[in-house]
């Protein structure tokens, strides 16, 4: 037989039960603690409104077990109460609530200072709905997007007939229904009319009727998430219809949060769907319709039903049942679950003895997502719209069972002067809770609005927001793990060479491939080779391409002679680097501009606005994706290519900085000449598609001269030695050229360039921080703070150890003191000198080759 | 949010597939006295406000807009 784990006992189960319904057949009443006061909650609304039948599933708190399908193994435990929800002796804080008033934790423990920590730490423990798995496994939740003409949410009768309205008025629907469909409804007539009402609707050819998906909030658009199994999904809608219905209303008297209170529904269900009696003699009190029916289901389940009604509704009682007119609830009794009831007939107080107390004493509408979507294309239909009358406030009990918030707290609240429902609701939490005042949200309205003659105050309900059920942090997080992955036509030889390919932006690049000093060995002692077609690689044609570049860019270029190369940067208009590269002019005017690998889309997006904007003649082709690129580095690497060449690679062919077109290996290549590694270099860009043939016939000429190839962990220590920055590792949004050491990138003598006139007010000011080059007497790390004379004055951004220069180098922050630099800082337990870059080749000898 | 932009060469498609580029701002003929104005003084208007997007998932290609910045409403 199947069963569930329930705190360490095997429970069976039937089929068709819930957690809820399983539990209950075994006897438990106790099904959670009260968050705060520690009070018993028992079974309470049926239908997953309300928080009380709250336990953790498989290591899971929060499930609603009155609506979760039991499962077999499942294992199901209680999170609250101490040693268990059933003997909790933390309970004895429902004994002190003079100890805990509300809103205690502004006004306890404030003195002296650390009695807050301590208290916090024991208040933290006790109080709760669970605890949350801290070794879970992250789900991968999958974000989707739909569209349709028409959104139904809910589909209960109000929410199928809109459907089918709206399809047969040509609209394409989507009904969205949280559960599957006739969930709340015992067996009988209207569970079968519902679902003949589903099965047409599901036969329309514009209608989706997507069972298991929770709209969890209504968005501008409108757009609206639903929660489903196995994904996000975001819907946008022409109009939505909200057809959630309503819970049947909380009723608040002293003694209702009492184990053996039941909503109507939720005794209905337990007695017609699962078969299982809620005690021998039941009290119902019913003030709407279907509260008779429940109390007929009761009693054809079996039990001795006591019905308290008006004199309108108790003369259709049904035959069987006994009736007290024009009686209502005063009091539940009991200690641990009810054992009676203490009512007001016209005859006087009277006490009943009975097993349950059954409330269909109206309704309270599922209607927050009908507010959220006040001011959007958002209507209502069915019992969510239906007339309310006021919620059932008695003068005692608890309003709010989430947040344990009583008639009494608000009370306090409202002497304090918190005296509308917005500010009731921060001071007492009370609808702060799971069910986020689906019961009780009218009540703390009507609570405010008998105590005020403030228009503004009156009957004002608090803002209803998204969410209205507790989606997860998977389902928040949906979508979050579809991303887009770059590879180079290199990617797959990288994998074959053994490399550790890392996530850099949408790029995936090789990081090592097993050695990174021997790697960087190569470079300065052989010849080493790196994938570079990352990089963002733009042609700018068309007569005004000079113009453009000329005013987009700070650097100097109309003395950029066709076949040289300059180094460049990209400021915004606030004159901060965005993005450094190269700029190679080529023949008839046009150029050919590198970007960092990140930077391209930006450095696109930037020149296209300023063409148009302008109105330039000029074309632009983003060839990033069509052309790879290889930097080939070090001493060989002319040998290397001469190999593999018929071209003139002599420095008078391809002058530094400078470029050329050139054969290499029957691949077409711009071979551009400049050294961010700082050895003799060529960079290859070459067609994409020729791109595997090109590093396989280099890697392959040059085992001889001891070839390898290189990573980003190689590059990181190969560029630092040269005493070159990493965009936004070791810059910060707004450093100006300046601050970077870049004043020789910028051609001030032009007219006008983007950032032109922010950099002229900013040289007016004083350097106040600058990057700088340390040389360490030590290991230093990454982000260590950099002290000088015990005070914090920069930070390292960058450091590595270089063989070449047998010391930890790094590039850090440097603030200015007492208008003056220090020159000898600490970082952590080493001691770091401020020294001129580059610290290896100063001269750049070796590039120039 | 749901913010739908007409995009003149592929359609109305979300804004997602877009990227934002401010307000649209006097650039016709570079000007260095008003520049620092242009850059750090912007209207940040409660209303109708014309602006530029770049279709980045798309035709890669900018469009100025009309939108309101209080309802999201475009045109």
């Amino acid at each position: 037989m199947a069963t569930i784990d329930f705190e360490g006992t095997q429970v069976p189960f039937e089929d068709g039960d819930t957690i809820a319904s399983a539990l209950y057949r075994h006897g438990v009443r106790t099904f959670n603690r009260s968050l705060k006061y520690h009070r018993r909650r028992g079974l309470y609304c049926g239908t997953g409104d309300c928080p009380n039948c709250m336990v953790s599933v498989d290591g899971e708190p929060g499930a609603r077990s009155c609506v979760t399908e039991a499962r077999d193994g499942q294992v199901v435990e209680r999170g609250t109460g101490w040693p268990s929800p059933d003997r909790d002796l933390i309970g004895i804080t429902d004994k002190l609530h003079w100890a805990m008033p509300v809103g205690f934790y502004y006004k306890a423990f404030v003195k002296p200072r650390f009695a807050w920590e301590t208290a916090e730490r024991i208040i933290r423990r006790a109080t709760g709905i669970g605890r949350l798995p801290l070794d879970a496994t992250p789900a991968v939740k999958r974000a989707r997007s739909a569209h349709t003409d028409v959104l139904v949410i809910g589909a209960g009768p109000a929410g199928l007939e809109a459907a089918r309205a709206a399809a047969a008025a040509g609209a394409d629907v989507i009904v969205a229904e949280e559960r599957e469909v006739g969930w709340t409804f015992p067996p009988g007539r209207e569970l079968d009319a519902l679902r003949r009402l589903a099965d047409q609707v599901r036969a329309l050819p514009n209608v989706e009727l997507r069972e298991g998906h929770t709209a969890i909030g209504v968005y501008e658009g409108p757009t609206v998430p639903l929660v489903a199994e196995d994904a996000l999904v975001e819907v946008e809608a022409g109009r939505v219809i909200v057809a959630t219905g309503a819970v049947e209303a909380h009723g608040v008297f002293p003694g209702n949060d009492l184990p053996g209170v039941w909503l109507g529904r939720g005794a209905a269900l337990m007695a017609a769907r699962h078969g299982l009696g809620i005690g021998d003699r039941i009290v119902v009190a019913a003030e709407t319709e279907e509260g008779l029916m429940h109390a007929a289901t009761l009693r054809a389940a079996g039990s001795q039903v006591i019905l308290l009604a008006p004199t309108a509704l108790a003369e259709r009682a049904l035959a069987g049942v006994q009736v007290l007119r024009d009686a209502r609830v005063l009091e539940a009794t009991g200690s641990k679950h009810v054992t009676g009831v203490i009512v007001e007939t016209p005859e006087g107080r009277k006490r009943i003895v009975c097993h349950a107390l059954v409330l269909s004493l109206g309704w309270a509408p599922r209607d927050a997502l009908l507010r959220m979507g006040e001011d959007l294309p958002v209507e209502g239909v069915g019992d969510v719209v239906a007339p309310v009358g006021d919620p059932p406030l008695g003068d005692g009990g608890y309003v709010c069972l989430c947040e344990d918030v009583g008639v009494h707290e608000l009370e306090i609240a409202w002497a304090e002067g918190w005296t509308s429902s917005e500010i009731l609701k921060r001071y007492t939490t009370a609808t702060m809770g799971p069910c986020q005042g689906a019961l009780c949200g009218l009540h703390l309205a009507a609570f405010a609005a008998a105590r005020t003659d403030q228009v503004a105050v009156k009957g004002r309900r608090t803002t209803a927001r998204p969410p209205v059920r507790g989606p997860r942090l998977e389902d928040l997080a949906g979508g979050v793990h579809e991303v887009i992955e770059r590879r180079t036509s290199l990617h797959d030889r990288h994998v074959a060479l053994g490399a550790r390919m890392d996530r850099s932006g949408a790029w995936m690049r090789p990081g090592t491939y097993g050695d990174v000093a021997e790697e960087i060995r190569a470079v300065r002692e052989r010849v080493g080779t790196m994938d570079v077609g990352t990089l963002g690689k733009f042609l700018v044609a068309g007569r005004d391409a000079q113009t453009l570049l000329d005013r987009v860019f700070p650097t100097r270029l109309h003395d950029l002679a066709p076949g040289r190369a300059r180094y460049l940067i990209a400021l915004d208009e606030g004159g901060y680097v965005m993005d450094d590269g190269l700029i190679c002019a080529l023949r008839d005017g046009r150029y050919y501009v590198t970007s960092t690998s990140g930077g391209a889309d930006r450095m696109e997006a930037g020149l296209r606005n300023w063409a148009d904007r302008w109105d330039l003649h000029v074309h632009l082709v983003n060839q990033t994706a069509e052309l790879g690129a290889i930097n080939v580095a070090g001493p060989g690497a002319r040998e290397l290519l001469g190999r593999l060449s018929d071209d003139d690679l002599s420095r008078a062919a391809i002058p530094y900085p400078g470029h050329a077109e050139i054969m290499v290996a029957g691949v077409a290549c711009r071979a551009i000449a400049v050294g961010f590694v700082g050895e003799l270099s060529y960079e290859l860009h070459h067609p994409r598609s020729r791109g595997p043939e090109l590093w396989d016939a280099l890697l392959g000429a040059g085992a001889d001269l001891g070839v390898a190839p290189h990573g980003l962990d190689a590059l990181d220590v190969l560029r630092l030695e040269k005493g070159h920055f990493f965009l936004a590792q070791d810059t910060l949004p707004d450093d100006h050229p300046a601050k970077l050491g870049l004043g020789w990138a910028v051609d001030m003598d032009k007219p006008w360039f983007v950032g032109k006139a922010s950099l002229e007010r900013m040289a007016e000011i004083p350097l106040e921080r600058r990057l700088v080059g340390l040389r360490f007497d030590g290991e230093p790390q990454r982000g260590m703070p950099l002290e000088a004379a015990g005070q914090i004055v920069g930070r390292v951004t960058s450091c590595a150890r270089s063989e070449a220069l047998g010391a930890a180098i790094g590039l850090g922050w440097l603030r200015a003191r007492n208008g003056g630099w220090p020159t000898t800082l600490r970082a952590g337990a080493t001691t770091a000198t401020v020294v001129d870059r580059p610290f290896y080749d100063p001269e750049g000898v070796r590039l120039r080759g | 949010m749901a913010l739908n932009i007409p995009c003149p060469f592929c359609g109305t498609r979300p804004y997602t597939e877009f990227t934002f580029g401010g307000e649209l701002r006097p650039t016709e003929s570079p000007d260095l006295d008003a520049d620092f104005a242009r850059v750090y003084h912007r209207a940040n208007v409660a209303g109708q406000q014309q602006e530029r997007w770049f279709h980045a998932h798309g035709c890669r290609r900018w469009l100025t807009l009309t939108r309101d910045t209080v309802t999201n409403r475009v045109g």
